[in-house]
């Protein structure tokens, strides 16, 4: 909620949370999904998703006494699933939402939660109804992609300070693409270029792997797990042919951030800038 | 069995599209070769891959040969030639569809209801030398994996080291390969394909007594899903449309690396179109396909086709469905009996060319089985007298539609519809002067240039421009914070 009147303190309020940018830049790629890349005969799909996200939190937050400004992460949850998740029922969809966030609450290790929530909401429903599915080529690649959802990414990895996390996971993946892809078969750049230009490949490293509650806090093992991911989901795609490698990558590495966390201490993530503000909402939220 | 005697007397009239598929031809002689088009029915169950090829080869068939890279060696029982007329039929049930509804006379209040439907033409080694070829090929670092003949087809397996080798070897028996394909072997080899060569066996070719040269079907295990679309191109820098009709357990089949998207459907026509449909539905994909940024794959058809299963296929359908044995001669070894398991059919149409399609094909099986397909409405008029007010009122409303169709055909194709102005004024004579007075035709939407890409364009372009002056506006935020702090 805008604490002050002015059009400076709505804009303050809005910068001051690094979900915020994340809610608006996903709402956005959704709209160019449904009003550009012919998506609108999944209007239902969505609805149900956000339903089902939406109250499981709603229901956690009145369980736990938690603030309801924590329905923010529900809404970004709903977002990251709307943009990946696809069954065939109904039903389907709102297990997938459900676990998405009930795992934020039930999955915890030393206050943090383990699993990027859609990341295992949309996994467990593909292991556990057979009846959901990513479409990895519904973005298409381009350039013009590569800038859209690299500018958006860039504002809000830079803004949740989880650079790093994105071009270390990136960098390690086209490097192991183009070892392979140019260097070893022997392909144009244009092939390797097409898979690193793909819409799902961009979002998941700048929307999903960065998620903050889910990765290592230390910097540098941050980095070092981020490579991991990359490595192992080029070995899922090439030597598996698994086709939204990157998202079961996160899910397999997913459980070694305790690990990790217990080895390299590192300062635990906040989503609320630390300066004064004058609004009450300065205190870190319990769970996110 | 006499299949002669089966082979429908259209079947020669298919010829007339080139095939293109996967592999490349390789001529013996400067024959004319076409890459048009070309039709794949794929197979998919599990890690199980049947692909049949059609085979509209136009030319000397002496000149014939393809390319095809393959993951495996293929055992003699996973190659079959296969009747032609399975591609006529998956082709004439899931084309694009027109259906005609009939209104009923306000002025006549008697139900009348009918249904047609009409068909969118479719556009569309000998064993003595053996050990010693063996050797030489040995010497190219080409391996003869198999040799087999089937049907009218003399079938080679090779494998290879080096693409040189693999090239060399082929021109030294005579196979002509473009000067491009060489750098498209090399990355199949590293790949660990096989490349399955065919050309014809003349003198099987005439014993068989088919004037045409029939499908070849190959069926294989392996987790790769995909058509090599590339070596394809190796030839020709055009674009090259191909059809794909797949079959699986589970639902539709969709393209992984590249968008796959419905083709436009349940659009109200003019009802002159359906004297034009096939070049309508050509205009209609061109467009369409341009809009998606030429690198799109088209969703034609999607449906769960099962034999045993009761409930309607199709609507309308435009041929009569698949029979049990045309599934069985693609390759499906499922979905007999009631307890067979299901089979959903899915339509493919690529138009693909080098610069917009850089990769292979790779495709994956999804538990969709949401129904589709490219289907076209006409709504003729009322019959009889009018003159009654509902009949009227109809009338202004049947002026206002037909605005709306010319409106839509031109949306769909392109077309300069202001030609065909007679369809709506035809209907506005028939009302009396002072109600025409007060009528207006809106005024149509007709779309110059070839595509509305460049409305996409100037969507992400804004978007990107603001997103950049937001972040210009937070790094400005943040300094002028510092300062003052």
């Amino acid at each position: 909620m805008p604490p002050g009147h002015s059009a400076t303190e709505a804009f303050r309020w809005f910068t001051s949370d690094g979900r915020h940018y994340q809610i608006v830049f996903l709402a956005g790629f959704l709209g160019y999904g449904i009003f550009d890349l012919g998506w609108d005969a999944e209007v239902r799909r969505h609805l149900t998703i956000a339903a089902t996200c939406l109250i499981t939190q709603a229901f956690f937050i009145r369980m736990q006494g938690l603030k309801w400004s924590t329905l923010k992460s529900a809404a970004i949850s709903t977002l990251g699933l709307c943009l990946l998740f696809k069954a065939g029922s109904m039903w389907t969809l709102v297990v997938g939402a459900f676990i998405a966030i009930a795992s934020k609450f039930l999955i915890r290790v030393k206050g943090k939660h383990i699993f990027n929530p859609a990341n295992i909401g949309l996994l467990a429903a593909i292991l556990l109804t057979g009846d959901a599915w990513v479409s990895p080529g519904q973005w298409g690649s381009g350039p013009a992609l590569v800038f859209l959802v690299g500018a958006a990414g860039m504002m809000v990895v830079l803004r949740v300070g989880r650079i790093d996390t994105s071009a270390a996971f990136l960098l390690a993946f086209a490097g192991l693409d183009f070892c392979r892809t140019v260097l070893y078969l022997g392909w144009e750049p244009e092939v390797w270029l097409h898979k690193l230009t793909s819409g799902s490949l961009l979002l998941f490293t700048f929307f999903m792997i960065t998620d903050p509650m889910s990765t290592p806090s230390a910097p540098r093992a941050r980095i070092g797990w981020s490579i991991l991911v990359a490595a192992l989901a080029f070995t899922l795609s090439w030597k598996f042919y698994i086709h939204a490698a990157p998202v079961w990558a996160l899910f397999f590495l997913s459980p070694l951030t305790p690990v990790i966390d217990r080895i390299w201490k590192g300062e635990r993530f906040s989503w609320i800038t630390q300066r004064p503000l004058p609004t009450t909402i300065t205190t870190n939220p319990q769970h996110a | 069995m006499n299949i002669r005697i089966l082979l429908p007397a259209t079947a020669l009239l298919l010829t007339q599209h080139a095939f293109a598929f996967c592999g490349f031809y390789v001529a013996k002689a400067d024959a004319t070769l076409f890459n048009d088009r070309s039709e794949v029915i794929l197979v998919r169950d599990g890690d199980r891959t049947v692909i049949t090829m059609s085979n509209d080869f136009k030319g000397d068939v002496r000149d014939f040969a393809i390319v095809i890279p393959v993951p495996v060696v293929l055992e003699r029982d996973d190659i079959k030639v296969v009747d032609r007329r399975i591609f006529s039929a998956l082709d004439s049930y899931s084309a694009p569809r027109l259906v005609e509804y009939f209104d009923a006379n306000p002025c006549q209040p008697v139900v009348m209801y009918d249904l047609q439907s009409v068909q969118e033409s479719s556009a569309e080694m000998e064993d003595a030398p053996r050990k010693k070829s063996e050797e030489k090929a040995k010497a190219y670092g080409v391996t003869i994996e198999a040799q087999y003949t089937v049907g009218e087809y003399d079938i080679l397996l090779l494998s290879a080291t080096q693409s040189t080798g693999l090239k060399d070897w082929l021109i030294d028996n005579g196979y002509k390969i473009p000067a491009t394909a060489h750098d498209v072997l090399d990355p199949y080899i590293k790949s660990n394909l096989k490349f399955f060569v065919v050309k014809v066996n003349l003198q099987e070719q005439q014993a068989s007594g088919f004037d045409h040269l029939r499908p070849i079907q190959i069926r294989f295990e392996s987790p790769k899903f995909m058509l090599p679309i590339r070596l394809g191109m190796a030839n020709s820098n055009g674009e090259q449309d191909m059809i794909v009709y797949a079959f699986t357990r589970t639902g539709r089949v969709e393209c992984v690396n590249y968008r796959t998207v419905k083709a436009p459907t349940g659009r109200n026509l003019p009802l002159f179109v359906k004297e034009k449909f096939g070049l309508f539905y050509k205009h209609t994909f061109k467009r369409a396909w341009r809009r998606e940024g030429r690198n799109a794959v088209m969703l034609e058809y999607a449906w769960n086709v099962t034999p045993s299963w009761g409930g309607m296929k199709c609507d309308p359908c435009v041929g009569p469905p698949p029979m049990q044995q045309e599934f069985v001669d693609a390759g499906v070894n499922w979905g007999q009996g009631p307890n067979g398991g299901q089979v959903f059919f899915t339509r493919l149409h690529v138009r693909y060319s080098r610069d917009k399609f850089p990769a292979d094909l790779v495709f994956q099986v999804t538990p969709d089985q949401e129904q589709f397909q490219a289907r076209y409405v006409l709504t003729h008029p009322a019959q009889g007298d009018l003159s009654c007010e509902e009949g009227q009122t109809y009338l202004e409303d049947l002026y206002y539609r037909r605005v709306r169709e010319l409106d839509e055909l031109a949306m769909l194709t392109g077309w300069d519809v202001a030609k065909y102005d007679n369809y709506t004024n035809e209907i506005l004579r028939r009302l009396p002067p002072e109600k025409r007075k007060g009528m207006f035709a809106p005024p149509l939407s007709i779309p110059h240039g070839p595509s509305g890409g460049s409305g996409r364009k100037n969507l992400m372009v804004a978007a990107a421009a603001s997103l950049l002056l937001l972040m210009l506006a937070v790094v400005q935020r943040r300094r002028s914070a510092q300062l003052s702090a």
